[in-house]
């Protein structure tokens, strides 16, 4: 009997004690070299050169929400297991934080969207629009608008209230961008600028009107970024370039098709038959699904209403669409032909400087055709896409989040680093009204 | 003017089943042999290990036992240096057996309720793969009325039928995002019913070497009338509409086993189980939603499993006429090919580890107690459907007692 209860007691130790074995135990472990180093590179001071991308805008405006999440502040949050340093952003404060003000998305009605302006919270300090200065330390340099040929004109931190922003009174109108972004004792960049070289008079419907919307020259391209790369490596420092996207991978060239207007013509008058656009060229003509028409023609109540003479807009020869809506199929092949030579001028120094390559341009013509991350599928379709925010040209913050992966991997490729990637499924798409 | 189109946002799947949802702990002695035993009338567990062992069990008994099961999975994304866990919950596999017969008659009857299949995964609600996943809760419970004769003194068969009562649970984040910002949610929840049998074949050959062939059918459990539950912005509600509903289909598949049983002296007895799961059956899964929308359509997914296999050693060593003790050894090889691995069943090869220990005070009373480890190998994979691209690597505990009354 003795030898039974010391049997019982024996057995049940045995479970107690597997018991506390097993929940105290052994969690699997997963070994991975990210995190562990900065390869050949030094990540203590990481400066970031761009444009409205860099700086996080998003939305059709520049607020905190997208500032803190733009791409260089998440691979510069990331970088800091490497010996990444702080990063320092020219962010609006809290009782300022929707900035310049943005677009959100208040409504669905059946399916479509309504767009509002925020405007509270507004960081303006005066009638003409200029925006509170922003004074001290700053890592990320992304400016809205921001160009490869305005980089070198001074007068335009006069005219670009981002640039002016960060600017003491005396440098203003006369200190360019690329002054701006020297002596700043970095030891990393990355630089992605180009996009609105192109996109501007892309997204103008091919037709410039100033300095904001001209096709930059290819030669005067490939010149003035060498003398962008050149000042960024003086120092030696290693850094990562990104490639410009084909303009018609985003929504805003993709929302408004050809087709869906003349259904809505339709819609209301069947005997609609064709959608007439204005070219840079020729007669009016009718429009096809390889003209593009800019995702604001949907907002700007101008189709189907009739002129003088009583032809309804877009719809007949005699009242077109003006150029200016559409990018049309030879505009379209004239813009490409340009980031093709922009994007070999950048890769063809980046290569010779020996810097890393994010190859932005491929990447969003996959998320074009529809991708699926880590759970998630993206694509270029406006508002449920999830990679482009409600402006159709800038990100989400999980647009964000893919193309500073992209940038991380080939930082990584080329300096045998391993900054560990962004975790995409934290960031956020579109928001929807509740 | 645009119509918004939200299909993509429900393209991706919802579930799958794999290795890592079949539970092989159905009796206590056979836990501690990995598995092993469908050669050995062991105890009343032959109602699951083998039905044509059961008329060659010395009494009638009656038991009920349980292996609180700990599924502790890791998940890295590629290139990440943050581990993942899934949170501590215990899944509670259980068995009971009855078995009785009119002593030295040629039959006996047996009932068996058990849990070959099941998963309880549960990775929190903002985890890095919440849009694949976020947490599986699926319960298989078979009732097994079974039959089982003796045809000579070395040969019996036996066969049940198999009555499923399963119970699903599954929940994944929406990539569509509130006002705050906070991600959608879907639980998609459902009950369900299968029927299949099981039968086996039991020898015991002149030298005392016993065999065993054992087919468990596959049960096809249906889902008919699941709530699908979408948390979305109000916005989307027309799309996601409320109290909507699901059928689909959930192919548990069959198992073949061959087992061998070798008395290497009066007390010790080994046992060898090759098991071949037919999870082929498994090729597709498909959701259709009692309501369409232009979000919502019926979903149809590739997994092109193959058929899984197990191989387990086990031995049963009687040290006294008291205290039995054994151990196991075991193998596995998964039925999820590469790009398919999933946060339901992050699935791969694994080891199978056990030791075990019986005690029986009296002639009439038996306690069993076993330990049942798994190393599931760690794998790095890309899911071909969501793109979730890390790696897996799981550990298995479930320790496990029973009571049994036997006369």
């Amino acid at each position: 009997m003795v030898r039974e209860i010391t049997m019982k007691k024996y057995i049940l130790n045995s479970i107690v004690a597997a018991t506390i074995l097993f929940a105290a135990s052994c969690k699997p472990e997963i070994e991975t070299p990210a995190g562990t180093t900065a390869g050949n590179a030094n990540f203590s001071k990481y400066i970031a050169v761009g444009n409205s991308l860099t700086s996080g805008f998003a939305d059709g405006g520049l607020y905190l929400e997208g500032q803190q999440v733009a791409y260089p502040n998440l691979i510069a949050a990331k970088m800091a297991t490497v010996g990444g340093g702080a990063f320092t952003s020219p962010f609006f404060t809290e009782a300022q934080s929707n900035g310049s003000g943005y677009l959100k998305l208040s409504a669905l009605v059946n399916g479509s969207p309504t767009l509002t302006n925020v405007t509270d919270k507004l960081a303006y300090r005066d009638a003409a629009m200029h925006l509170a200065k922003y004074t001290g330390e700053l890592q990320n340099l992304g400016i809205p608008g921001m160009r490869v040929d305005l980089a070198f004109a001074a007068p335009y931190g006069a005219a670009n209230p981002y640039m002016e922003r960060l600017l003491t009174d005396s440098q203003v109108g006369t200190v360019s961008y690329f002054q701006f972004i020297q002596g700043r004792n970095h030891t990393f960049f990355s630089l992605w600028l180009g996009n609105n070289d192109a996109l501007g008079w892309a997204t103008n419907g091919g037709v410039t009107t100033d300095a904001t919307n001209v096709l930059t020259d290819k030669s005067t391209f490939a010149l003035l970024y060498s003398n962008l790369v050149n000042a960024l490596t003086a120092g030696g420092q290693k850094g990562v370039v990104g490639t410009i996207p084909d303009v018609t991978a985003i929504p805003y060239f993709n929302t408004v098709t050809v087709a869906a207007l003349l259904n809505a013509a339709k819609a209301i008058n069947p005997a609609a038959a064709a959608i007439y656009i204005q070219t840079s060229t020729g007669a009016p003509r009718i429009a096809t699904a390889e003209d593009l028409i800019r995702l604001p023609f949907q907002s700007s109540g101008l189709f189907g209403v009739p002129n003088a003479l009583g032809y309804p807009y877009g719809l007949d020869p005699r009242n077109p669409i003006a150029n200016n809506w559409v990018l049309d199929k030879d505009e379209i092949v004239k813009v490409k032909d340009f980031v093709n030579s922009y994007n070999s001028s950048i890769k063809s120094l980046a290569t010779s400087k020996g810097l890393a390559i994010a190859d932005t341009y491929t990447y969003l013509n996959q998320v074009k055709a529809g991708i699926a991350i880590q759970g998630v599928n993206i694509n270029s379709a406006f508002i449920t896409g999830g990679a482009f925010s409600l402006d159709g040209v800038h990100l989400t913050p999980r647009g964000n989040a893919v193309i500073g992966n992209v940038f991380i991997d080939a930082i990584n490729s080329t300096y045998v680093s391993t900054i560990p990637t962004i975790d995409i499924s934290q960031y956020r798409g579109v928001k929807f009204p509740n | 003017m645009k119509k918004i189109l939200l299909s993509v946002l429900l393209s991706v799947p919802l579930w799958v089943l794999g290795q890592g949802f079949q539970v092989n702990l159905q009796g206590q002695k056979q836990i501690g042999m990995a598995g092993a035993g469908s050669a050995l009338p062991l105890d009343e567990a032959s109602v699951f290990y083998n039905p044509g062992a059961v008329t060659f069990l010395e009494k009638n008994s009656i038991s009920a036992g349980v292996n609180p099961l700990l599924f502790k999975s890791a998940f890295k994304q590629s290139g990440s240096n943050i581990t993942e866990d899934v949170k501590n919950k215990i899944a509670p596999p259980f068995e009971f057996y009855a078995v009785w017969g009119p002593k030295s008659n040629k039959w006996k009857l047996g009932l068996g309720v058990y849990t070959p299949f099941g998963g309880l995964v549960d990775w929190g609600d903002n985890w890095s793969g919440k849009y694949a996943l976020t947490s599986l809760n699926l319960k298989a419970i078979y009732f097994q009325p079974t039959l089982s004769i003796k045809i000579t003194d070395r040969i019996g068969i036996g066969a049940g039928f198999v009555y499923n009562h399963g119970d699903v649970n599954l929940q994944r984040a929406l990539p569509v995002n509130f006002p705050d910002g906070r991600s959608g949610h879907v639980t998609l929840d459902g009950t369900g019913t299968g029927y299949g049998w099981n039968a086996g074949l039991y020898i015991k050959t002149l030298s005392n070497i016993s065999f065993a062939i054992v087919h468990k059918s596959k049960v096809i459990t249906k889902l008919d009338g699941g709530s699908a539950e979408f948390d979305v912005p109000n916005s989307l509600r027309t799309s996601f509409p409320a109290g909507n509903t699901f059928n689909a289909e959930l192919p548990l598949p069959s198992t073949t086993t061959l087992g061998v049983g070798i008395p290497l002296s009066k007390s010790t007895t080994l046992a060898f189980d090759a098991s071949w799961v037919q999870w082929h059956i498994y090729q597709d899964l498909s959701f259709d939603y009692a309501t369409n929308t232009s979000a919502l359509a019926d979903t149809k997914s590739a997994r092109n499993y193959r058929d899984g296999s197990s191989f387990k050693l086990g031995v049963n060593h009687q040290a006294s006429d008291k205290l039995a003790l054994r151990a196991g050894i075991g193998y596995a090889f998964s039925p999820v090919q590469d790009g398919y691995v999933t946060p339901e069943a992050p699935d791969a090869d694994r080891y199978i580890l056990s030791a075990g220990v019986g005690y029986a005070p009296t002639s009439h009373f038996e306690v069993n107690a076993s330990f049942f480890f798994e190393d599931v190998k760690s794998r790095k994979q890309k899911n071909l459907e969501t793109g979730l691209d890390g790696t897996f690597k799981t550990l298995v505990y479930a320790p496990g007692l029973s009571l049994t009354y036997k006369w």
